[in-house]
């Protein structure tokens, strides 16, 4: 069957197609298949058993007596294309509508039933066995733009496939001793014209399936107008070597073709070069089984196989060179796409960034935020030296920020002071890392303004501590009573000994040894009154916080001793219950003094109401463990109630009449500060019982 | 006579030796006590003199101790010394019978001044208090039947009218009414009468039949 008879079956055969969607449509509405096959599944098959007819008269074109297979099969690599364009699941049908193609092509032309089934399989399984290797092992669905893909497509697509198949195919042939040729003959033939089917039919296919059109443009133009001339190059040199005789027969004009197929490779990507490959590979095999062309040799026979070996020799690194540029290719544009992301990040990012190069210090890009918040623009940064500005405030600042990027090559939330154009310090949290930038490396400094934040902090530290004063004040004004009886004891014992010294002087005989102790006795009690009002006046104090590392002894005794005329007024005994040694605690003498003075004036508050023989305020502390101390102030008051306990803590929660309800929510601030627990509970046998834990000085 | 002691107790050690000290310098006989308990355990009622007290000390405050030295039917004159100047507490204390309250630090003249009163109002109340004493003494020797008379005749009656109401003659109650007068140590019935006074004695009543009575049982009698 000749080329001639395919033409007119495909006329035919086209004009019952046109009809065909709307003919099958009907034929499977009216069978019940609607639901078993999709319309456009039928389009597909049909598309394909229409090509699997021509790619077989095709390859019967190119079939040379006395061997019974083709020099180029097609409809293998075709159905291969198909397979690998739809989803496996699919590929059982694509098979059931090759078969007809098969029987189509296969029966008219006198071949044995046995071979035309026995082909049948060996085609079908060439294809599945090459479909299933590619999709198995191919990273993504096969477009050739991956080496590892190409590679994958020539080892089981192009190779393995075939060459097993061949074996098959060839012991069928010889079995049903169908045509002539000996076995490996018969093998190496279909072999290599399966290779060669594959290599040029799927990558046009595969490729050109997946174009998706898009609005022309100018660019478009310019590569159209490349390709024109390209193509057109190709199909000269085509005609020249491939058609000519005698001088242009020449072997070295081998070569000739490949600058265009380079050149297709480079520009044109996979589509292009697949597109071209074909069209020279068409040429050349015109050429060979024509008689004309470099490839001659006198046996046509021969010339074919050259013409197979030099096109599949021509076509896998081309394939491959053109993966390869194409991966390069995506690479650059990858890299170019996040260069161009990373730089409008650097430029429209909210916070204020500098890039200086680290061995001089020299700025090599700033973004808007940054001119913004410094007050230099681009052009006066760029190229400058950072320290040109000046804008360090603190030279240690500086060499400790540049030390930690230089040994850690990052700096994260690295507060220091910076000086802006107009000389206003700005404090900033910097976070930096080092990048390399044209081989030279660099920090990119991030900065965050948080001076408005520290002194909003500031701003509220102050205030605390004015909060703090004032309820310490308020608290003393209530302990006033008790602090005056403190001062008067020592002033009256002063007052009544110096007048009886007087009175002793003005008598006959003086003692000068009762003299003398009055005298030692006024030094003594009127130490003992400045004591009083130095600790007064260190609470009075509105002072900075001073941590240091406190005895808890020490510190209660002090309480103790100031708030003594209020436990005599009150006429209430004091318990104390210290362990010793204890533990040193780090903390602000004044502020623990405070919270305990607070604790116990409630305490004695809570017991005024309370028969005076029951009066009775213990203080403790002990170790609780490990690294805390436990500190406690119990009264034997009424109690609080349980919904209060918590509430207590509340600012200007209070229940005193007179109370500001500032006292206890202090005192808590303070102990959390101190990193301790400040909490209030009832006494299994009445009273409140408030109680503090106090990290010791080491643990901290 | 015995010496005026001025008892001093303050808790506060420096206050108490200067306050002691004070009182030494103007010559006075002092005994100090560091705590209200101290001086509760050792004190002598019989002991002239005064004290001079902290108000606010613990345990035992200034005025409980002054309610437990009234309670005990103590009444030495208190100076009341506090650390702050209290109006409840002063009131409380002046109330009970305080003498002074002083405000510490106070003037030498102040307390002294207080001392002297207090001194002087011991001095008398210890003479009022020996005196009654010796009435009663003296009542304690008294018979029955004498006491009964005694009381008759400090109610104003003639001895006719004591024999009357007792049953008995004129001449029996002349008899009791001089020996009355002789174990009382009364000169005259006015002094009589002072001293039954003093000695808590109370008149026998005198109801208005008793007063018209006589004449006409007499009358009948005569």
């Amino acid at each position: 069957m000749g080329i001639g008879d395919s033409v007119v079956f495909w006329r035919s055969w086209s004009a019952v197609s046109a009809r065909t969607p709307l003919f099958s449509a009907d034929l499977f509405r009216l069978t019940g298949l609607a639901s078993f096959v999709d319309l456009r599944d039928v389009r597909a098959m049909f598309l394909v058993a229409v090509a699997y007819y021509i790619g077989a008269k095709v390859g019967f074109a190119f079939t040379f007596d006395p061997l019974p297979i083709s020099v180029l099969w097609l409809p293998n690599s075709l159905l291969l294309a198909a397979l690998l364009l739809t989803p496996t699941g699919f590929w059982w049908k694509l098979i059931l509508a090759v078969l007809p193609a098969h029987l189509a092509a296969e029966l008219p032309s006198g071949v044995p039933i046995a071979m035309v089934f026995g082909w049948f399989v060996s085609n079908c399984s060439e294809a599945l066995l090459g479909a299933f290797c590619i999709r198995r092992f191919a990273s993504a669905p096969l477009r050739f733009d991956s080496f590892h893909d190409v590679i994958v497509f020539v080892l089981f697509g192009v190779m393995l496939a075939p060459l097993l198949s061949s074996f098959f195919d060839a012991m069928l042939v010889t079995s049903i001793g169908w045509g002539q040729g000996d076995y490996l003959q018969l093998v190496s033939t279909r072999f290599f014209s399966n290779m060669l089917a594959v290599l040029m039919v799927v990558p046009v296919v595969l490729t050109w399936a997946s174009i998706r059109l898009v609005p022309m443009d100018r660019t478009m133009l310019w590569r159209g107008a490349e390709a024109g001339l390209l193509l057109l190059g190709l199909i000269v040199i085509g005609v020249t070597v491939f058609q000519g005789k005698g001088w242009f027969a020449n072997p070295a004009f081998f070569y000739a073709p490949l600058p265009f197929l380079l050149w297709a490779a480079v520009r044109f990507g996979p589509t292009g070069i697949s597109a071209y490959l074909v069209v020279f590979g068409l040429f050349a095999i015109w050429g060979a089984t024509h008689g004309k062309g470099p490839f001659l040799s006198g046996f046509p026979e021969n010339d074919v196989r050259s013409v197979q070996l030099f096109l599949i020799f021509m076509s896998i690194p081309l394939l491959m060179l053109t993966a390869v540029v194409g991966e390069r290719r995506k690479v650059e544009k990858t890299l170019k796409r996040s260069e161009e992301r990373a730089a409008k990040i650097f430029h429209s990012s909210a916070s204020p960034m500098v890039i200086v190069r680290l061995s001089d210090g020299v700025c090599s890009g700033v973004n808007a935020r940054w001119e913004e918040l410094f007050g230099y623009s681009r052009a006066e940064v760029n190229g400058h030296s950072f320290l040109e500005f000046n804008p360090f405030i603190n030279r240690r600042d500086r060499r400790a920020l540049l030390n930690q990027i230089a040994t850690e090559g990052y700096v994260q939330d690295f507060e220091i002071d910076l000086r802006d154009r107009g000389g206003h310090t700005h404090r900033v949290s910097v976070t930096a890392q080092t990048i390399e930038l044209d081989d030279e490396l660099c920090g990119m400094f991030s900065v965050r303004d948080v001076t408005e934040q520290r002194n909003s902090e500031r701003d509220a530290l102050e205030q605390r501590r004015q909060l703090m004063h004032l309820s310490r004040v308020v608290m003393l004004s209530e302990l006033s009573g008790a602090l005056a009886h403190e001062l008067n004891q020592p002033l009256s014992a002063i007052l009544s000994n110096a007048q009886a010294a007087q009175r002793f002087l003005s008598k006959q005989q003086i003692d000068v040894g009762e003299l003398r102790e009055i005298l030692a006795d006024i030094v003594s009690e009127d130490q003992r009154a400045g004591e009083v009002i130095r600790r007064l006046r260190a609470l009075f104090k509105q002072g900075e916080t001073n941590f240091q590392a406190l005895d808890l002894n020490e510190l209660v005794s002090d309480v103790l001793n100031l708030a003594r005329g209020d436990f005599i007024l009150r006429d209430i005994d004091v318990v104390t219950d210290i362990a010793s040694p204890l533990p040193l605690v780090f903390g602000d003498r004044v502020e623990l003094q405070q919270v305990l003075l607070n604790l116990i004036v409630n305490a004695c508050e809570a017991m005024t109401d309370k028969a005076s023989t029951g009066r009775t305020l213990s203080i403790g502390a002990d170790i609780s463990s490990g690294h805390a101390i436990r500190l406690y102030v119990r009264d034997q008051g009424p109690g609080i109630p349980i919904e209060k306990l918590e509430r207590l803590f509340e600012p200007f929660f209070t229940t005193k009449p007179q109370g500001l309800g500032l006292g206890l929510s202090i005192s808590r601030t303070i102990i959390s500060a101190h990193g301790g627990q400040l909490w209030g509970v009832n006494n299994p046998d009445g009273g409140a019982c408030f109680q503090i834990i106090l990290p010791t000085w080491r643990s901290q | 006579m015995i010496t005026p002691i001025v008892f001093v107790v303050d808790d506060e050690p420096a206050v108490l030796e200067a306050v002691t000290r004070l009182l030494r310098s103007a010559d006075y006989q002092t005994r100090s006590f560091s705590s209200p308990q101290a001086f509760l355990e050792q004190h002598d009622a019989a002991q002239p003199g005064c004290l001079v007290l902290d108000v606010s000390m613990p345990n035992l405050s200034g005025l409980r101790v002054q309610e437990q030295l009234t309670a005990s039917g103590v009444t030495r004159p208190i100076i009341f010394i506090s650390g702050r100047s209290d109006l409840s507490t002063g009131v409380r204390a002046m109330k009970a019978g305080a003498v002074d309250m002083l405000t510490k630090p106070f003037d030498d003249d102040a307390l002294l001044d207080a001392v002297g009163k207090a001194l002087e109002r011991d001095a008398s109340e210890r003479a009022t208090h020996a005196e009654r004493r010796s009435i009663e003494r003296r009542l304690a020797l008294l018979t029955a039947r004498e006491r009964e008379v005694l009381t008759h005749v400090v109610a104003g009656k003639l001895n006719k009218h004591i024999a009357a109401d007792l049953g008995t003659v004129e001449k029996t109650v002349k008899v009791h009414r001089g020996r009355v007068m002789q174990k009382m140590g009364a000169t005259s019935i006015a002094e009589l009468v002072r001293i039954a006074d003093r000695g808590g004695v109370k008149p026998a009543a005198v109801s208005c039949r008793q007063l018209i009575r006589p004449y006409w049982r007499g009358a009948a009698a005569e």
